[in-house]
């Protein structure tokens, strides 16, 4: 169809110039309506929760105020699950930032083949998070898993991956890793690759060694595609909970209970509602802060170009 | 310069980078094939396979445990949930590229920022709604949730992919006198097909791996879906049949890994999306 048959088709149906408030209505509405129900109210809803003592057992509805969030405060299982959460979303974005960068910049050496593996580094974040962390519960199996037993061979204790309160979480991180590292390589690859030769020929000519160059201007100007990926890194580490359910469902003795497993468990394990809209709404003020510290800093849009 | 013992050394860092992303895999491939005694007795696993065992295996997980049923529930669910996002998302994403009215940017934002929400701080409510419309345990119940879940992420990569397109275009199809509605229908759409492909694919993938809601929405087993169906079969069951768990992980990947292999370049697109480049 070409441009003129559209326009008469156009002058044929309306006739007159359209009505650009309309056309927004038209296109806008459905998307805004849908969400309103289906985001919007639910949220507000989860804040009417948390001001109530709604559960499954027996707890009726009533308006108890600010007494959800004063339990929180003083529940030490609250600031427990807020330091694995913190520390959970400190490593990783550290660790992630690190290996990806360094990967942006290995497969920046352009070798023959790497196409390929850089689609193979792709697969684990497609994964369903619930069976990546069945397969790696396999794969660190102290029994008989895979990792543990090369550990041996070259006469090394393994750690107790799962079964340590302090090692989970970092068990925990490490398999996120796995996943999602190639994310932040995806990233700052594309970057790297959209740099201008010109500057790095003009560094070389200035007698810059590689690790200069790298310093001095590679990493400056890969800065927005880095806070970029770290960025998405921490909201989706903080926001994780499959990956947690199938891994090490909180345990062992809540050393991988971040705040989302807390409000999942409050909420729907022991059906405390009123009290798991509570840690929800902690976690969404920990969001908006974090949120809007960092994007004071960066501007992300959609299609930013 | 002929062979420098660097790039050897790259190519060996390369070919480990493959394993560690691959091997993973490859093992829980390995498992799915054996008998239970033969995970706990051979460390590490042999590569002698028995076809009779890994059919065995495979039978139990895909029909005696409804692997093939949750496959099919999922696929009914996401084609659903996608092509509703699509449909609604798309002209969203229009309107905020092309079209100018007030208070654009904040909704804008707005939507955006839905893509960072925490599932759980709207999983309670939504499961209340799902009970209070008669909606627990029907395809619906999830379908509803679901679109709501992928429509910031349809409507981000799209305005990424509408931005690209030169305002020219339109521009010479609205001196013409088409009205935005054509010029979506007729001119864009065609323009930003690979866009499209982008959005359902990552509505599509992140529908296919939900859990949290499919959890409490879903009660009976023959309408569970392919993640929730994955869980429980692996957690419900204590101590865990490693082998039937090994080859449920197996049948949950390889769709994926057969999708994956003919939309890498969407895949890269879409994780990108919203990048600055």
């Amino acid at each position: 169809m070409t441009i003129a048959t559209a326009s008469a088709a156009a002058r044929f149906t309306f006739g007159k110039p359209e009505n650009t408030r309309r056309t927004v209505w038209l296109f806008l509405g459905p998307c805004v309506i849908y969400l309103l129900i289906f985001s919007i109210y639910p949220l507000i809803h989860s804040l009417r929760l948390s001001f109530t003592d709604l559960s499954g057992a027996g707890g009726s509805g009533k308006w108890v105020g600010l007494a959800n969030y004063a339990s929180l405060l003083a529940d030490p299982q609250f600031w427990n699950a807020a330091r694995n959460s913190a520390i959970m979303v400190a490593l990783a974005v550290a660790v992630q930032v690190v290996l990806g960068v360094a990967l942006a910049m290995f497969f920046n050496l352009q070798l023959r083949g790497a196409w390929i593996v850089r689609g193979i580094l792709l697969l684990p974040m497609l994964m369903t998070p619930i069976v990546v962390g069945v397969m790696w519960r396999a794969l660190l199996n102290p029994d008989w898993g895979i990792i543990d037993w090369a550990i041996r061979k070259l006469g090394l204790v393994p750690p107790d991956w799962l079964g340590s309160v302090d090692m989970a979480i970092i068990t925990l991180v490490l398999v996120d890793s796995w996943q999602w590292t190639p994310f932040v390589l995806i990233i700052v690859f594309a970057r790297l690759q959209a740099l201008p030769q010109e500057v790095f020929e003009a560094a070389k000519v200035d007698g810059a060694g590689p690790w200069v160059t790298f310093r001095k201007v590679t990493l400056p100007m890969l800065m927005p595609a880095i806070v970029f990926a770290a960025v998405f890194r921490a909201v989706d580490a903080f926001r994780s909970f499959d990956l947690i359910y199938g891994l090490s469902y909180g345990g062992p003795a809540r050393g991988t209970t971040t705040l989302s497993f807390l409000a999942f468990q409050n909420g729907f394990q022991f059906q405390n509602y009123g009290y798991a809209a509570a840690v929800a709404y902690a976690m969404l003020l920990i969001l908006a802060v974090g949120m809007t510290v960092i994007l004071r800093y960066v501007h992300i849009r959609g299609g930013a170009n | 310069m002929s062979v420098r013992p660097g790039r050897v050394l790259a190519y060996v860092v390369l070919v480990l980078l493959g394993l560690i992303g691959l091997a993973p895999f490859l093992y829980l491939a390995v498992l799915s094939t054996k008998k239970r005694i033969e995970i706990t007795a051979q460390v590490p696993p042999t590569l002698n396979f028995n076809w009779a065992q890994i059919s065995k295996n495979y039978t139990e997980v895909l029909f005696s445990q409804g692997m093939l049923g949750f496959t099919v529930n999922s696929l009914i669910v996401v084609a659903a949930s996608t092509a509703i996002a699509i449909v609604i998302g798309t002209p969203a994403a229009y309107a905020f590229s092309r079209l100018r009215f007030r208070n654009s940017e904040t909704l804008a934002s707005t939507i955006l920022s839905m893509r960072f929400m925490p599932p759980i701080a709207v999983a309670i409510p939504l499961f209340l709604m799902v009970q209070a419309g008669g909606l627990q345990d029907t395809y619906a119940g999830l379908i509803l949730p679901y679109v709501a879940f992928s429509l910031p992420l349809v409507v981000w990569i799209m305005i990424g992919f509408f931005d690209e397109v030169p305002r020219e275009i339109d521009e010479a199809a609205m001196i013409d006198g088409g009205t935005h509605l054509i010029i979506l229908w007729r001119i864009m759409l065609p323009i930003v097909r690979p866009g499209l492909l982008t959005a359902a694919l990552f509505g599509a993938l992140f529908i296919w791996n939900e859990f949290l809601v499919a959890l409490y929405v879903i009660d009976s087993r023959g309408l569970q879906t392919i993640s929730l169906g994955a869980a429980t079969l692996v957690s419900a069951q204590r101590p865990i049949d490693w082998n039937i768990a090994a080859a449920v992980g197996v049948v949950t990947v390889i769709p994926i890994l057969i999708f994956s292999l003919f939309v890498q370049r969407y895949i890269v697109r879409g994780l990108t999306a919203g990048a600055v480049k």
